[in-house]
């Protein structure tokens, strides 16, 4: 089995990802996935000057190549 | 969305007025792109206030005159008579590391696929998936809960893989450069790299 760990953010963007993983389809495919939640942001400073955002937002877990692949 | 007593009924009115969204993402992308058609560039008021629920929270509280969200947070909204102006869609994108292979990210897209399929099939039937995700469980329990029967079943968009066309690469950057949201300098060919996604998609196919 190939291990493969895969970003969650927003749950609109995974759904077939969920039914994949518990209907076993990963599974079928030699694929070992382990899914990593984003840990939503907590309060944010409010600004209208998109360049004070880090553009990465949640997505640190693959910065720091702790996931291999997420979505958007 | 705004709230159900906003004397806000089109995208017309919100000049100058604040719109939640989450800069660098699909809430701020789409808004820019929508109420484009309706103001001039600067009339358009973005404020960043993070997550779908930060937003969705400081238009109900008043903080701002709208917020840019989506599922399962329009549902909600919708079910506490909150009022949708506008709607956009947009492409998601898989994005994987540079040391994904290509047979790897074919089996994961076959697999997606399959998946695809049986949400499209019944989406009713995986609708808690959205409802019961612990990052807004509890904040959806809060305003009274959702069920599946509250999701407006069209809205939920959900397609099988397929790589980017140099067209839409190419029509995006543009847009993007347009708004200052990405350097003029900057090629397209030089930001996306769809060597794995085609080859991917190529094996998924054979499949």
């Amino acid at each position: 089995m190939k291990k493969v760990v895969s970003e969650i953010s927003g749950a609109v963007f995974s759904l077939p990802w969920f039914i994949a993983k518990d209907h076993g389809l990963f599974e079928a495919e030699g694929i070992d996935m382990e899914f990593v939640r984003t840990r939503p942001s907590g309060a944010v400073p409010q600004t209208e000057n998109p360049e004070a955002v880090n553009p990465i937002l949640g997505h640190t877990a693959f910065e720091e190549r702790r996931v291999s692949i997420y979505r958007a | 969305m705004v709230r159900p007593d906003s004397p806000h009924n089109y995208p017309g009115t919100l000049g100058h007025r604040p719109v939640a969204v989450q800069f660098h993402a699909g809430s701020h992308y789409v808004a820019l792109r929508l109420l484009e058609g309706y103001l001039p560039n600067d009339k358009i008021k973005l404020v960043h206030f993070g997550s779908p629920q930060q937003r969705f929270e400081a238009m109900w509280r008043g903080e701002v005159d709208a917020c840019v969200v989506m599922e399962p947070w329009i549902a909600l909204g919708e079910k506490l008579g909150c009022k949708a102006l506008c709607e956009g869609h947009y492409l998601g994108a898989e994005n994987a590391s540079d040391d994904m292979d290509e047979a790897t990210f074919a089996a994961i897209n076959r697999a997606v696929g399959k998946a695809i399929d049986l949400l499209n099939a019944d989406k009713r039937r995986y609708l808690h998936y959205l409802i019961d995700d612990p990052r807004h469980a509890q904040a959806l329990a809060k305003y009274g809960g959702l069920t599946p029967e509250d999701f407006h079943l069209p809205r939920l968009r959900y397609v099988k893989a397929t790589p980017y066309t140099d067209e839409i690469v190419a029509d995006t950057y543009h847009w993007m450069v347009r708004w200052g949201l990405i350097d003029s300098k900057a090629s397209a060919a030089d930001l996306v790299d769809n060597r794995i996604a085609r080859a991917a998609a190529t094996l998924a196919d054979d499949a």
